[in-house]
């Protein structure tokens, strides 16, 4: 499913409230949610109950989205990451929802000059900077949550390499953001 | 690492959802007061979202969409406030009991169950803080007014990210004064006779914490 027919879909799902779009978002994008809970470390019981809720907030609240602020990938991605920090916080005590934090900025941006051809351009050019192998390591790094060590591990290379990389990564972006 | 390269980190780690609690609400405080680096975030975030796309499979066991269709999910309402994601921390600004350190120099401290400590800072035009250096990274942003120091000259919606190897002496601006939110990771390490002054003070209250 490429991100037009995402669109469509989320269109279909916010104005129709059809369930039968619902259901085909569900069977493509609730495997590589789990997926992503699962890349974060938590247990497959644990990852299939937070994908059940991303899922929902994606129903219930699908009137949230805005197709000229975001993609649908971003949307549920930020969603997801939400429920996976709120988690990891639950076990620390802390009664600060993720989604608290962050809905101040959403808000704001509606207002702003940010609009998505702005983002896009930036999307495509850390796209056109990063080479693959940069780019595996931000999504290991960042996306996946890993360690350098276990980054380290997994593409057996020395732990130092990781971390120069790392670096080098962020000087690239930082020329070019 | 320089100032500019951390920034993009903390952003970084911030559209990840890297960071715990505390320097993710100053993380989107930030974000809130500067908009070129929320445009960042959103980058970030819409190249993890490729990411979400790319991903394989792993179906679920025992999930159906249909179990995602009732679910409670409860709606809150967003209360607009001079600092946005910082307010719903601390308040209003205009209740803080702010704790004078020295002349000119108050602050707040606040924990919300993470090892990082928020710490507003209020400084009254023209004050001055002794030369310092931190035994950890010192995060700053200028909530109102703005400071100045060996290193530039700092006003609202920007940070500064400090490592152990800086020492600085900032002065709030003569005309405004300046009001930031700080981390320090580690204990402030001071430099010089008023600056020995503040390092036993320093060290005194580690026994009353």
């Amino acid at each position: 499913m490429n991100k037009s027919e995402l669109t469509n879909i989320m269109i279909k799902i916010t104005e129709d409230r059809d369930e039968m779009a619902f259901s085909d978002l569900f069977d493509f994008i609730a495997p590589k949610i789990n997926t992503y809970f699962l890349q974060n470390g938590l247990t497959s019981d644990n990852a299939e109950e937070l994908t059940q809720e991303v899922m929902s907030v994606i129903w219930t609240k699908s009137d949230k989205y805005d197709e000229s602020k975001s993609a649908v990938s971003t949307w549920i991605y930020t969603i997801a990451r939400n429920k996976k920090i709120d988690f990891y916080r639950k076990n620390m005590k802390i009664k600060i929802n993720e989604d608290d934090i962050r809905e101040f900025i959403y808000d704001e941006i509606q207002q702003n000059t940010l609009t998505q051809n702005d983002i896009k351009d930036q999307v495509d050019k850390i796209n056109e900077e990063l080479d693959i192998n940069q780019k595996k390591i931000i999504k290991m790094n960042f996306f996946e949550s890993k360690s350098h060590k276990k980054i380290a591990q997994e593409l057996e290379i020395p732990l130092g390499t990781v971390k120069s990389r790392i670096r080098h990564i962020l000087t690239k972006l930082q020329r070019i953001l | 690492m320089n100032g500019t390269l951390v920034k993009n980190e903390l952003i970084l780690e911030f559209a990840s959802g890297k960071l715990n609690a505390s320097k993710s609400i100053f993380a989107a405080t930030y974000l809130f007061l500067n908009s070129k680096a929320a445009n960042i975030s959103s980058a970030f975030e819409n190249l993890h979202g490729d990411s979400l796309l790319e991903n394989k499979d792993t179906p679920t066991s025992n999930l159906k969409f249909s179990d995602c269709l009732s679910s409670k999910v409860v709606s809150r309402k967003i209360d607009k406030s001079q600092f946005g994601p910082l307010s719903r921390v601390v308040g209003s600004l205009d209740n803080i009991e702010w704790k004078q350190i020295y002349k000119g120099f108050k602050e707040f401290s606040t924990k919300i169950g993470d090892k990082d400590e928020l710490k507003l800072i209020k400084m009254d035009p023209g004050t001055s803080v002794p030369l310092h250096s931190h035994g950890g990274r010192e995060y700053i942003l200028v909530l109102d007014g703005s400071f100045c120091d060996e290193h530039g000259k700092y006003t609202k919606g920007d940070i500064q990210i400090n490592d152990q190897k800086i020492k600085h002496t900032p002065i709030a601006s003569e005309k405004e004064g300046c009001l930031c939110l700080t981390i320090t990771e580690k204990e402030v390490i001071f430099f010089g006779s008023f600056g020995s002054f503040l390092n036993l003070f320093t060290f005194i209250r580690s026994f009353f914490k």
